[in-house]
């Protein structure tokens, strides 16, 4: 076992690595990104962007560049920014993880909420029109994209409907927890609900799945013949079972969009969380916050399926040749 | 002068501060007289909060070259001489500022000898020297400077300060007297743009032990109304009060209203006009979406201010590569494209005015002309499509296959695909390459990558013609394979370059016939050389909040802010 | 985009589930999975609607030519058209207050003009939408099909071969999952949109749709070649494949004839699924400017077209959307019914 996850860490360290040489490399590849020029301000000249270079190391070789990004960003965790000079990046991410955070914490609670109900009461209700409605509903949430609902929630909450029912909406923004409790609940409720409708849409429909096949289990038939009640079958037997693909599912789903996963739903309202700042980073093309905000999510995506390979090799041996 | 730098969300109209020339929408409920025309210490107070989707990048004066943080600087900073804080026309003006006087000019124009006022103290305390004057033009060397090898380089030692900065002393360039406080540049070659130059945030004086390197998001102490406290690019900008101002100029540097500035980052812009709607914030920096400008225009409209601006949209062409090495070939898209209809597209003729001159109207040196136009009219009247169709046929390049590189922001990337649908239609086999906005500047600049056509923006640094047709369009702008060849169609002829050089000179002695001559030099170049579509002259929209008051515009940096009332 | 992607990666972790599934049945399995398809009501309404869809789409020009009369993709900003009786410009201009801005038409709701209403550079909205549709629809079936291909090969290679080969193509898997998609087609774009791309044969012009189409594609190759290997995995325990194997029958032949046939049924559900997944993601992109590019439009572009427009003229980006939802309901639903009848044991996480 010891010898797996020391060989699943390992993997994931490689992962890594080779993702950040190809964000390095893309970087440096794309015409017209040369952040000495852009530094250096629109009317320099030659002298000067020579000047510029040298100063942020952007004349020395490639591998050099790369080294010392590498140290400034994990050994002395002093790397800045090339747009905001002085900027650094760590504290940045680190100011923003909260505001993730909080909007993961939300979308979670409502889609495992919503979610499981539904999943459940479409499964007690196979073959009844109510099982095919919930499912439908299910579909209509995983079909719809993420950033037109933000703007749909956006137009309905901010246009024409701001001056009556839903004045009450604030308008975009983030207020901490500690601030304020109630302005942090509001200024991320419909986030929240945007975020977790596609979540709740998928997992009502696993759990459906799930729980109509656990029913059919030989173990579920045993504790029938036994004689227990219907409801007692489904709630503490099949659940019980379904809820464990649940929880992996969930684990990897949770790691990515703490790793900023939830990028267009922050852009959309105005929350500057990891998606958000990935977002500036791109639209800048910043590298070092590129590549801060990509090792960061990258770690989390790697984290989360390197511990959900862990968990499940520890369940089910058989799984260890396999991973 | 560099575009500002905003994150754009999709649905802004991009881009767009700079100057403007008064008057001629004035909607503003300013009068041109203005900061100078006494305090009123009733509406002194409280905290002004301005919005902005995204920070501006390094705080540093001697380095940040945006618009957005220039029009900040005005409160927090002081040159020896500043543009005179005033509403309107005077605003283009150079008035003494820690200088007690302005200089005098000796040495057929090539010592400039200023006065240190006494008793002024920077935000941190400490009064300020001659050697703080000293100290700044050598970090303007130090810490790179983006004009530092265009501008301040015809300072004495300058040349040799952009080469080795690390030992920049200026020696003989700047010369200070601590015993009489009189500080005196000497320039390798007179240049009437010298006070320009050091009335912008880059001449800014700032205290002589700062560092010598780009200080970031650190804030510099400085000498002006008002001196930056915390600068988060994340989160804030916090201005507060400095404590140790005192007005000794109110043309330069006048008592501000505001306790306390705060500039808020990170909203969709969206958002930020919700935000002045609802009274929660008192200004936003960035354009006003499309979709929103009919709202603010007639629900909001006592709160709205519009102000031509001294800048351009246009389109350059190649002139060293097909088709557009081909005069007739860049006069028949000069024909061709229907300004009306781009003026249409950035948001209608109460926002843009379309042009057909290199200079702005209004701006010194402006000469009212249009060379292609579709009838005699030296005002823009519309396209002519078939005279343009009969050019591409006469040139040869029918047929030819452009590809037309804009910015891919909603207002850039509609141009474009205007552009491209007009280039087509007269004959030529069109695309579009949007690319991102922080690549395209750059890369339309670089000769590697060949762009034939492309759709770009410039705004004045200072008011002086050079500004545009000296920077733009002369040989020294023009550099093979670099990201940094301003000459972006790169026009480079002799006899263009020897006539400005002969309006700079003669713009020390006789600024009339320099601005005059200079006029000719824009028309020249517009009908010998088309080398750019003058497209239009976008204008500003400033949307304040309900209670904001006093509102005063510069035509060099926009609003002042800290002259704003909260109370 | 990053809340399609990430849901995506769990799919490995229940799918491994499919270890225990049992090979297909020798018989013909596919005639009596397309019949019991065939009876499922949901799915069959549900491949109407896609239908409807691909034809009204392609039938973009004809809409443009004979009833609109006008030219999706050429901009009309001094053009007027007829309403009534009224003759009203395409771009009108504010004329209230102090007259900023210029709104497009709104939707006439006439077929005949303007359906929808026009765009920022007063095109039609509603041909546009048709046109985009079609490029939409090409590019979540092509890269959906380009996806699958690709990840059931790096899948079976994975599978059955295992060790180095197994090992080399996981790590691929995972730094693809991990990549940070939207970088990857910023710099792809600005290479591609300004020279095109010269991969010996394979000439990728600029502004082709292939870019998007491959970068879409390649995104999701994870997302399917993970379950494939997982599956090949446990084919290759089973008797009939190391009977296979033992007469000495060629690697490739078993790959052909043992274990693609027992693959591809998963494949295949996998394939509505991957369409409306791929079709989600392109209008993600496209949103961040880095999709299909103009003059070409897809529901997307249509989308961050409207987006400017959101408070004046919001039909622009609703109608792509509802578009979008429609398409991706009936690709899930005919999904479903897709997975019940090849593979109902099956366990992809919803549709994502």
């Amino acid at each position: 076992m010891l010898r797996f996850i020391a060989k699943r860490l390992a993997s994931a360290i490689l992962v890594m690595f080779t993702i950040s040489v190809l964000v390095f490399l893309i970087f440096f590849a794309t015409p017209g990104v040369n952040p000495a020029s852009r530094i250096a301000g629109r009317t320099a000249s030659p002298a000067v962007l020579r000047q510029v270079s040298k100063e942020f190391g952007l004349n020395r070789p490639l591998p050099i560049r790369y080294g010392l990004m590498m140290y400034h960003l994990f050994i002395k965790q002093d790397l800045t920014s090339y747009v905001n000079i002085g900027d650094r990046i760590i504290p940045q991410i680190t100011a923003a993880a909260p505001i993730t955070l909080s909007l993961i914490f939300g979308a979670v609670v409502i889609w495992l909420l919503v979610g499981i109900s539904g999943g459940v009461i479409a499964a007690k209700n196979k073959g009844k029109f109510v099982d095919p409605l919930v499912m439908f509903f299910g579909i209509a949430a995983i079909s719809i994209p993420v950033y037109w609902l933000g703007e749909m929630v956006s137009l309905v909450t901010q246009g024409g409907l701001h001056n009556s029912i839903f004045a009450w909406v604030p308008n975009g923004g983030y207020v901490s927890l500690t601030q304020n409790p109630w302005q942090w609940a509001l200024h991320l409720f419909f986030p929240w609900l945007t975020l977790a409708s596609l979540y709740a849409g998928i997992y009502a429909r696993v759990l459906r799945g799930e729980l109509i096949n656990n029913m059919n289990e030989d173990y579920i038939r045993t504790a029938r013949a036994k004689g227990l009640s219907e409801r007692r079958i489904l709630y503490r037997h099949a659940l019980r079972c379904s809820l464990i693909s649940i929880v992996s599912l969930f684990g990897l789903d949770v790691g990515v969009l703490v790793g900023g996963a939830a990028l267009l739903t922050e852009v959309v309202f105005g929350l500057q969380g990891v998606g958000w700042l990935t977002y500036q980073g791109l639209q800048n093309l910043d590298l070092p916050l590129i590549m801060g905000c990509v090792m960061y999510g990258a770690f989390f995506v790697v984290l989360a399926s390197a511990a959900v390979d862990v968990i499940y090799a520890y369940i089910d041996p058989r799984i260890r040749v396999v991973a | 002068m560099s575009r500002l730098k905003s994150m754009k969300r999709w649905g802004v109209i991009l881009s767009s501060l700079a100057v403007c020339s008064f008057g001629i929408i004035a909607v503003s409920a300013s009068s041109p007289a203005g900061a100078s025309s006494g305090y009123q210490s009733k509406h002194a107070g409280g905290t002004l909060h301005l919005d902005a989707t995204a920070a501006g990048g390094t705080l540093d004066p001697q380095v940040n070259y945006t618009l957005q943080y220039w029009q900040l600087y005005q409160a927090t900073y002081d040159g020896l001489v500043s543009f005179q804080k005033v509403g309107g026309d005077p605003s283009f003006d150079v008035v003494p500022d820690l200088a007690t006087a302005m200089p005098k000019v000796t040495n057929s124009g090539k010592t400039y000898t200023f006065t240190l006022r006494k008793g002024i103290k920077f935000s941190n305390g400490k009064a300020v020297t001659v050697a703080d004057v000293l100290g700044t033009f050598q970090r303007l060397f130090k810490v790179s400077n983006p004009n530092a090898g265009s501008w301040y380089n015809d300072i004495v030692g300058g040349p040799a300060c952009v080469t080795t900065p690390a030992t920049c002393t200026l020696k003989g360039g700047v010369v200070v007297n601590a015993a009489t406080n009189s500080v005196v540049f000497n320039l390798i070659a007179p240049d009437a743009e010298f006070l320009d130059q050091l009335a912008v945030p880059f001449g800014s004086i700032l205290p002589a032990n700062t560092p010598p390197k780009d200080q970031g998001d650190t804030p510099i102490p400085g000498t002006g109304a008002y001196a930056f406290t915390s600068y988060n690019p994340n989160s804030a900008l916090i201005m507060k009060r400095n404590p140790y101002f005192k007005v000794w100029s109110a043309a330069a540097q006048p008592q501000g209203y505001p306790n306390e500035i705060e500039m808020t980052f990170g909203l969709p812009v969206e958002s930020e006009v919700t935000a002045v709607e609802n009274g929660q914030a008192d200004w936003i920096f960035d354009p006003i979406p499309a979709d929103r400008l009919s709202e603010i225009s007639t629900k909001y409209a006592s709160q709205v201010h519009v102000h031509t601006l001294t800048a351009d949209w246009y389109a350059p062409m190649n002139v060293n590569i097909a088709p557009f090495n081909n005069l007739k070939a860049r006069q028949a898209v000069n024909y061709a494209l229907n300004k009306n209809s781009l003026v249409s597209l950035y948001g209608g003729k109460e926002l843009a005015v379309p042009t057909c001159t290199i200079l702005p109207p209004a701006f010194p040196g402006y000469l009212q002309y249009c060379a292609y136009n579709s009838n005699s009219s030296s005002t823009y009247a519309g396209p002519d499509i078939a005279k343009a169709k009969a050019l591409v046929k006469a040139s040869g390049t029918l047929g030819d296959k452009v590809a037309v590189v804009a910015q891919n922001d909603p207002v850039d990337e509609s141009v474009g695909e205007y552009i491209e649908g007009v280039l087509n239609q007269i004959g030529y086999k069109a695309s579009l390459k949007p690319l991102s906005q922080n690549i395209e500047f750059n890369y339309i600049q670089n000769t590697n990558n060949k762009v034939q056509i492309s759709v770009t923006q410039w705004f004045q640094d200072y008011p002086a013609a050079s500004d545009f047709l000296k920077v733009l369009l002369n040989c020294s702008g023009f550099h093979k394979g670099s990201d940094n060849s301003i000459n972006i169609s790169g026009l480079c002829d002799k006899a263009i370059d020897t006539q400005e050089a002969t309006a700079e000179t003669l713009e020390l002695t006789n600024p009339t016939a320099a601005n005059k001559l200079w006029g000719q030099i824009d028309k020249t170049i517009m009908t010998t050389e088309a080398p750019w579509v003058p497209l239009f002259n976008p204008k500003l929209v400033d949307f304040v909040g309900k209670r904001v008051g006093n509102y005063q515009f510069s035509l060099q940096f926009y609003m002042y802010v800290d002259q704003l009332w909260v109370k | 985009m990053g809340e399609i992607e990430e849901s995506v990666s769990a799919v490995e972790a229940v799918t491994l589930n499919a270890l225990e599934r049992t090979a297909m049945d020798s018989e013909s399995p596919w005639r009596s999975s397309l019949q019991q398809l065939r009876r499922n009501r949901a799915a069959m309404i549900a491949l109407g609607v896609l239908l409807f869809m691909v034809v009204v789409t392609l039938l973009a020009p004809l809409y443009a030519h004979d009833i609109a009369h006008d030219n999706p993709f050429a901009s009309n900003l001094q053009g007027r058209i007829k309403i009534g009786n009224h003759y009203r410009s395409v771009m009108q201009a504010n004329t209230q207050g102090l007259g900023l801005g210029v709104t497009p038409i709104g939707p006439t709701w006439d077929f005949s003009k303007y359906f929808l209403g026009a765009d920022e550079l007063g095109r039609d909205v509603f041909a546009r939408m048709l046109y985009g549709g079609r490029v939409t629809l090409l590019i979540g079936f092509s890269s959906g099909l380009i996806c699958i291909v690709v990840a059931t090969v790096l899948g079976m290679l994975a599978g059955y071969f295992g060790r180095a080969t197994d090992w080399i193509i996981s790590r691929l898997l995972d730094i693809v999952w991990a990549f940070p998609i939207y970088l990857l087609a910023i710099s792809l774009s600005v290479i591609l949109v300004t020279s095109g791309l010269d991969l010996g044969i394979i000439h990728i012009g600029a502004g082709s749709l292939l870019l998007p189409i491959l970068i879409i594609a390649s995104v999701y190759v994870p997302y399917v070649a993970r379950p494939v290997r997982g599956i090949v995995f446990s084919l290759k325990e089973r008797e009939f494949i190391q009977a296979a194997i033992a007469s000495g029958a060629s690697d490739w032949h078993i790959l052909r004839k043992e274990i693609l046939p027992n693959v591809a049924p998963s494949v295949i559900v996998f394939f509505p699924l991957m369409v409306a997944l791929n079709i989600l993601t392109e209008s993600a992109l496209s949103i961040l400017g880095i999709g299909v590019q103009p003059p070409q439009a897809s529901w997307g572009t249509i989308i961050n077209d409207g987006l400017q427009l959101l408070y004046t003229r919001p039909w622009v980006a609703i109608g792509p959307g509802v578009c979008i939802v429609i398409t991706c309901v009936a690709l899930n639903i005919l999904g479903d019914g897709v997975r019940d009848a090849f593979d109902p044991r099956a366990k992809l996480r919803g549709s994502i």
